[in-house]
């Protein structure tokens, strides 16, 4: 008896929805992270060669970034996933994201035609580049969105 | 209010940094255990291209056998042939001063350089005949350009042995044009 009143009460608590929503782009963007990571672990010289391709970072640069990108993104998203340190992997998140756009969005002004390398190699054309920027901006809003619910909900 | 959040985010950005160390660190660990490591200087593809050409030449798993050379008659034959492909394997002063007419400079001694800027060329050229030519006498260079193009993938590559000294010798055409 107490316990169907008890799913009642949470039935109609308006942060339930909230919380799920919360849960859920937590999860959906660990999820992208740790692909995103897993993907980049098998080919470093690939995602060397794309970072070099963008023409922003210095070649003594490039090998330290394409072996450190696939663990930070693979170790953010796990920490998402499981809970652990949420608004620090969420932190972590949402600057990886905003550096990659702002990335693709600078090699774009220059007319640069580059692989983005964010999820493993691919074709190369300006079409791509658009569509992976629409890509990167969705997830820079689903990374801030769990930023900025990391420091106020338990989801 | 302001001074703690600011503090807060403070805290975040430190745990951060610890975070990307600690991700490099991993990075830099699982590298090491690679079958092929990613060297820390990054070189380009056109870095690397380069390299393995020069490597390439110095030492090509393909060897030219005594049935691969040939002689001035059917050299003769194939700078008149079209179809084939005649190579000055000399350092390109000496190319420059006077070569074979339609021949193309690929040194040994720039032969990456010379393999890039003949790419366009070369690129259809894998199922092409292709005579390989140095000073002559003694010279290795036809040798070691024409074992690298084996290693390569171009299928019919030979050597003209008596190269530039018998060819002026015997006084036939003398091109200075590139």
């Amino acid at each position: 008896m107490r316990d169907s009143r008890s799913a009642v009460i949470l039935r109609k608590d308006p942060r339930r929805w909230r919380l799920l929503i919360s849960l859920m782009a937590r999860i959906s963007l660990g999820a992208i992270f740790i692909y995103a990571g897993a993907t980049k672990f098998g080919d470093p010289l690939a995602f060397a060669d794309s970072i070099a391709s963008f023409k922003i970072v210095p070649n003594a640069l490039v090998s330290l970034l394409a072996l450190g990108i696939p663990p930070f993104e693979t170790i953010c998203g796990s920490l998402l996933v499981i809970g652990l340190w949420r608004q620090v992997a969420a932190l972590g998140a949402l600057v990886a994201i905003v550096t990659f756009t702002v990335a693709l969005l600078s090699a774009l002004a220059r007319g640069l035609v580059v692989d983005c390398g964010c999820f493993g190699s691919g074709l190369v054309s300006v079409t791509r580049m658009r569509l992976d920027l629409v890509r990167d901006l969705a997830i820079v809003m689903i990374a801030a969105l769990v930023y900025a619910d990391s420091g106020t909900t338990r989801a | 209010m302001a001074f703690a959040a600011a503090r807060e985010f403070g805290h975040q950005l430190a745990s951060l940094c610890l975070l990307a160390a600690l991700s490099l660190a991993c990075g830099l660990v699982l590298n090491r255990f690679r079958s092929a490591p990613l060297p820390l200087l990054y070189r380009t593809p056109e870095q690397r291209l380069e390299r393995q050409l020069s490597e390439l030449v110095k030492n090509p798993p393909f060897r030219i056998t005594l049935e691969e050379t040939i002689g001035l008659g059917d050299f003769q034959r194939a700078v008149a042939d079209r179809r084939t492909l005649v190579l000055d394997a000399r350092p390109s002063p000496f190319y420059e001063e006077g070569h074979v007419p339609g021949a193309l400079n690929l040194s040994r001694e720039n032969f990456a350089r010379d393999f890039r800027r003949l790419q366009t060329v070369l690129r259809h050229a894998k199922e092409r005949p292709i005579v390989v030519y140095c000073s002559g006498g003694s010279c290795h260079d036809s040798k070691l350009v024409a074992g690298a193009l084996l290693s390569l993938g171009f299928t019919s590559v030979k050597v003209f042995t008596g190269g530039w000294e018998e060819w002026k010798n015997a006084g036939l055409t003398v091109s200075r044009h590139p």
